[in-house]
């Protein structure tokens, strides 16, 4: 009788999600047929709003697992970079698309890869490699309760008026780590004393990454760090090294907590002017150059992070060096050709992340076109107050006539004028235009003829440029070029 | 004409700087430049003594709640006594957010012990939850407890703009006296009062940060240091046009936040009492598009 009561609930349970997931699949198929984009939230939400299991269930039947990569910046480029090591040793990752990263983005990509009857193709070299939104990470671990391995990037001030300040969020990502299973690996950055102190109370195995290359860093300690205080003692940290922000070789004279030994360590970093950067990477087997098509010391923090989770994954060594094929993600200095422009879309979404990208593109110290954009999510997030951590000051001059964007165009003018670039009465090449596209057009006018064009901004005014030029015809959908990738789901 | 100077005093920069707070030192330190008036500026840190006569303008910024309990007992202790004589003897004073916070009498976190403050405002603030420990599950849990959004605050004859993101629980006592009513957000704790001032000394909750949009409160932050050190107040006007483009931005969204589609909604009066969401979409008679210089 419980037998059958058992197979009677069990088949009530498939038939359930086997509906939810192909509810979900119409919503998706629909959405894209109607031109409404790729649907990347949707359809997971309708799957999860029929069977709530749906995730939990789906991610369970993955064989070999899945990784989690979350932090502030650079899940998206670490989780590529990841990618490309897991193919190259014969794995085929299972990925959510780049930003889908909440929960139901993650839903969606799980839906859209599983059959008709609600399963994942039986595959014994598939894996899970999913970005999760930092804020949705609690949620996440509740659907994922068994990840192999956790990645961290880094934990940096963020959209305050969804994170809140980082000290809450950090306590609620915390809080989440608690419920990991202790043969969980958390792949730490040593170098951001917040991140390498995560879970102490925690007994998990940890892999940390670092740059041991001192050549990039400074003295002292950075005035916008957002952690300037010891994580476990509230002692005034000091640095032998800042690379940027908070990151760096750190030690607290108050309590002796310091940055941990990395096991993968950057040894040296050449970056190559606003496009590469070289890299000599030792892991506990191995040593290697690689030669990463993306640049900046963050996107050398993103390369350590993705061979600290192939070393803790045990991929072989040999496939490390597949770093060197990631492709840039949508908007992260993705290169769009526009009469006869290299145009470079770049997102910059929080302080950090805009001063590190301008120094990436203004590394050489040449000038630069750069449009600069600035937006928020308008009545729900009014928070822009981070543009004035922004080291624009010291690019003073670099960047001529520039246009800014955005509907908070005027808030970033207004910052700009004192940073210093415009006198208080003197005529200035300075162009304020909120709406992006005829901003866009304005800033390819006023570029000379063959000199590529940056367009750094938070992510709306690059959507409304990246659409503009879709329709356009100069670029493809994400899903479209992805979808045709041999090996990829989605 | 002579060569003015004033001193401004910093506090805990390294600390209390979580929403752009540099912005606001930055601003008062351009317009200084500007108007060829000499500004120092002399950071303040843990452990510092404040000697009252030596600062003319003094600014802190925000900061959690993990921030201010790194600072509150100094504050309390070694710099408020200073803090407070300064104010008296005519110092100009701002005090923004977290800052805000601890100038007034205490600050009595969600849980644990109250947090003694400089006291120079008669204030205190209550959080209501304990956002550091075991209270929330999620960040969406938190951010429903907290007032988050444009604030819009009359200060006599001016409207101030910014955003506030705080938990909404601040009271004023019957010696203080707020900044200016809430035209458009929720402010102190949803009674319609924002800020406080006492003499010169400003706090507030605007965010965004404040003084570039404001100018208007920027250049009354200065006049008082230079009237303090100079006995002079002549500041020249400055051309403004990018701030005010940015300000007539910000009233405009705040008007459509309180006039757009709950226009009939908003007719209602204020409602009374510290409930959660409902000051933040009063509407109030008098701003308008227009309403800004």
């Amino acid at each position: 009788m419980t037998a059958i009561k058992a197979a009677q609930m069990s088949s009530v349970a498939s038939a359930r999600r086997a509906f939810a997931v192909s509810m979900g699949k119409a919503v998706r198929g629909g959405s894209r047929r109607l031109g409404k984009g790729d649907g990347s939230a949707v359809p997971g939400a309708v799957a999860l709003a029929i069977d709530p299991g749906t995730l939990a269930g789906l991610v369970a039947e993955i064989t070999r697992g899945a990784v989690l990569v979350t932090g502030s910046n650079g899940k998206g480029t670490t989780c590529r970079m990841l990618a490309e090591v897991m193919r190259a040793a014969g794995l085929r990752p299972i990925l959510n698309r780049e930003g889908s990263n909440q929960l139901s983005g993650l839903a969606t990509s799980l839906v859209a890869s599983s059959g008709r009857f609600g399963h994942l193709p039986a595959d014994d070299q598939a894996i899970g490699l999913f970005e999760v939104d930092e804020g949705s990470f609690p949620g996440i671990i509740k659907q994922i309760t068994r990840p192999s391995a956790l990645v961290f990037t880094n934990v940096f001030r963020d959209q305050l008026d969804r994170y809140l300040e980082p000290a809450y969020l950090m306590s609620v990502l915390e809080r989440a780590m608690r419920n990991l299973p202790a043969d969980t690996t958390l792949i730490l950055n040593a170098d951001d004393p917040r991140v390498a102190y995560l879970g102490p109370e925690l007994e998990n195995p940890r892999l940390y990454f670092g740059i041991q290359d001192t050549r990039h860093g400074r003295a002292g300690i950075d005035p916008t760090s957002d952690f300037p205080r010891c994580p476990r003692c509230g002692g005034e940290l000091t640095y032998d090294c800042v690379f940027y922000a908070h990151l760096g070789h750190w030690t607290c004279h108050g309590c002796g907590l310091a940055r941990p030994e990395p096991r993968v360590r950057l040894t040296k970093i050449d970056l190559l002017g606003s496009a590469s950067s070289r890299v000599q990477a030792t892991t506990d087997a191995a040593e290697m150059v690689l030669d990463i098509p993306l640049p900046g010391l963050y996107n050398a923090y993103n390369a350590a992070a993705a061979l600290a989770a192939a070393t803790a994954c045990r991929l072989p060594d040999r496939a490390f060096s597949a770093i060197e094929r990631v492709t840039p993600n949508k908007l992260r200095m993705e290169r769009v050709e526009v009469a006869g422009h290299d145009v470079y879309l770049t997102l910059a979404k929080n302080a950090n992340g805009y001063t590190e990208v301008l120094r990436a593109v203004l590394s050489d110290g040449q000038p630069k076109r750069i449009m600069l954009g600035l937006n928020d999510c308008a009545g729900k997030q009014p928070d822009t107050s981070w543009i004035w951590d922004v080291d624009f000051d010291s690019l003073c001059g670099l960047i001529p006539s520039p246009v800014i964007t955005g509907n908070r165009a005027h808030d970033l003018t207004v910052r700009l004028k004192y940073a210093g670039w415009l006198g208080t009465s003197k005529a200035t090449a300075l162009t304020t235009e909120p709406d992006p596209v005829r901003a866009f057009q304005l800033s390819l006018a006023r570029t000379p003829p063959g000199e590529p064009l940056w367009l750094v901004s938070t992510s709306i005014v690059l959507q409304q440029v990246r659409r503009w030029l879709r329709h356009q015809g100069f670029v493809r959908e994400a899903w479209q070029e992805q979808d045709q990738r041999p090996g990829v789901t989605l | 004409m002579t060569v003015m100077k004033i001193t401004l005093g910093c506090l805990y920069p390294d600390i209390m700087s979580t929403y752009g707070d540099r912005g606001n030192v930055a601003t008062l330190l351009r317009r200084c430049e500007w108007r060829n008036i000499t500004a120092e500026v002399r950071e303040l840190r843990l452990g510092d003594r404040f000697e009252p006569g030596e600062f003319d303008l003094i600014v802190i910024g925000g900061g959690g709640e993990s921030q201010q309990r790194l600072i509150a007992s100094d504050l309390h202790k070694i710099k408020g006594p200073g803090i407070r004589e300064a104010v008296a003897q005519g110092a100009a004073a701002l005090a923004v957010g977290g800052g805000f916070e601890l100038f007034g009498r205490l600050y009595q976190p969600g849980a644990g012990a109250e947090l003694p403050g400089a006291g120079l405002f008669d204030a205190y603030t209550i959080g209501h939850r304990a956002i550091l420990d075991d209270h929330y599950d999620t960040l969406s849990e938190a951010r429903a407890d907290r007032a988050i959004g444009d604030l819009v605050v009359r200060w006599g004859d001016q409207l101030l703009v910014g955003f506030e993101n705080h938990m909404g629980g601040t009271y004023l006592g019957p010696a203080a006296k707020p900044l200016g009513q809430v035209v458009s957000g929720f402010g102190n704790n949803g009674d319609g009062s924002e800020g406080a001032r006492l003499g010169n000394a400003i706090g507030t909750h605007l965010r965004g940060p404040c003084l570039p949009k404001n100018p208007a409160l920027a250049d009354f932050l200065i006049g008082a240091a230079v009237m303090r050190r100079h006995r002079d107040t002549e500041l020249p006007p400055l051309a403004d046009e990018a701030e005010r483009a940015a300000r007539q931005i910000a009233l405009r969204r705040a008007w459509a936040a309180t006039h757009g589609r709950r226009a009939r909604v908003t007719l209602r009066p204020p409602a009374a009492g510290p409930r959660w969401g409902s000051a933040r979409r009063r509407g109030v008679p008098g701003l308008s598009p227009q309403g800004c210089p």
